[in-house]
């Protein structure tokens, strides 16, 4: 998976250069959905909620405009990690400031994962 | 969009906690896809690499598992308001454990075609 961070980039663009930017997105995107590649993308609001702690309190976002602030991300089907960086490193918004995450996507929960190991261990 | 922000708090539960939040877990997420209000959601490894620099030539590793702001998973809701996401991620089991979720609506049109948008209306109306 592709996390794409960082959403106060944009501001410093004139209108011209954020449309190259997203006509060359779009048809990355597109590229890599053709590829079959991508299975799924989407861009995301700036408005951000964290829910947290016992009491479940709303807060607004902290992160809505930072360097660290995830703008998108693309669900990638590739046979490696080392794929998912050479496909991130053709990311358009790179050469602005955004900075993208590879992350691999776990076979199982990383809870179950845990337990298992637990189990494991108890049983040696 | 459910983001799930956690360090790896799992580690502190002993074998009965973890068994019976798993079973939470997935009862939880069971309900929420019976409803239609839950699409596909996957946890991530908590290993990974930051690409960056204009040819993203710079590879670092990261995030760092321990920090609470790591993304640890997504989920993707279909329902028609924020609010209702929000409860959603509140009934959320894990929740007592520690860590948070972020909740984020997923844009209908990617904001770099909006902002261009908005910044040929400001030079339009400056030639007026």
């Amino acid at each position: 998976m592709l996390l794409f961070r960082g959403n106060d980039w944009l501001k410093s663009l004139s209108s011209e250069e954020k449309q190259k930017v997203t006509d060359q997105w779009m048809a990355w995107f597109r590229r890599l959905t053709d590829e079959g590649k991508a299975i799924a993308g989407n861009p995301l609001e700036r408005e951000s909620k964290i829910v947290s702690g016992k009491n479940r309190v709303v807060s607004d976002g902290p992160f809505a405009e930072s360097k660290e602030a995830i703008g998108g991300y693309f669900l990638l089907d590739v046979a490696s990690f080392d794929d998912a960086v050479v496909i991130a490193q053709e990311c358009p918004g790179l050469p602005y400031g955004v900075q993208v995450e590879v992350r691999p996507v776990a076979a199982e929960c990383p809870v179950a994962s845990e337990l298992k190991h637990q189990t494991q261990f108890a049983n040696a | 969009m459910l983001l799930y922000r956690t360090d790896e708090w799992y580690n502190k539960l002993s074998q009965e906690e973890l068994q019976k939040l798993i079973n939470q877990n997935k009862a939880w997420f069971e309900g929420l896809t019976a409803q239609g209000k839950a699409k596909p959601g996957r946890a991530l490894e908590r290993k990974g690499a930051i690409v960056s620099g204009v040819n993203g030539h710079i590879v670092t590793d990261g995030p760092f598992a321990e920090s609470k702001e790591a993304i640890g998973g997504y989920l993707v809701l279909d329902v028609e308001t924020i609010e209702e996401a929000i409860a959603i991620a509140q009934s959320s089991p894990g929740l007592a454990y520690g860590g948070s979720i972020e909740v984020r609506p997923v844009a209908e049109e990617c904001p770099l075609d909006v902002r261009a948008r908005e910044l040929a209306r400001e030079e339009h109306c400056v030639t007026i």
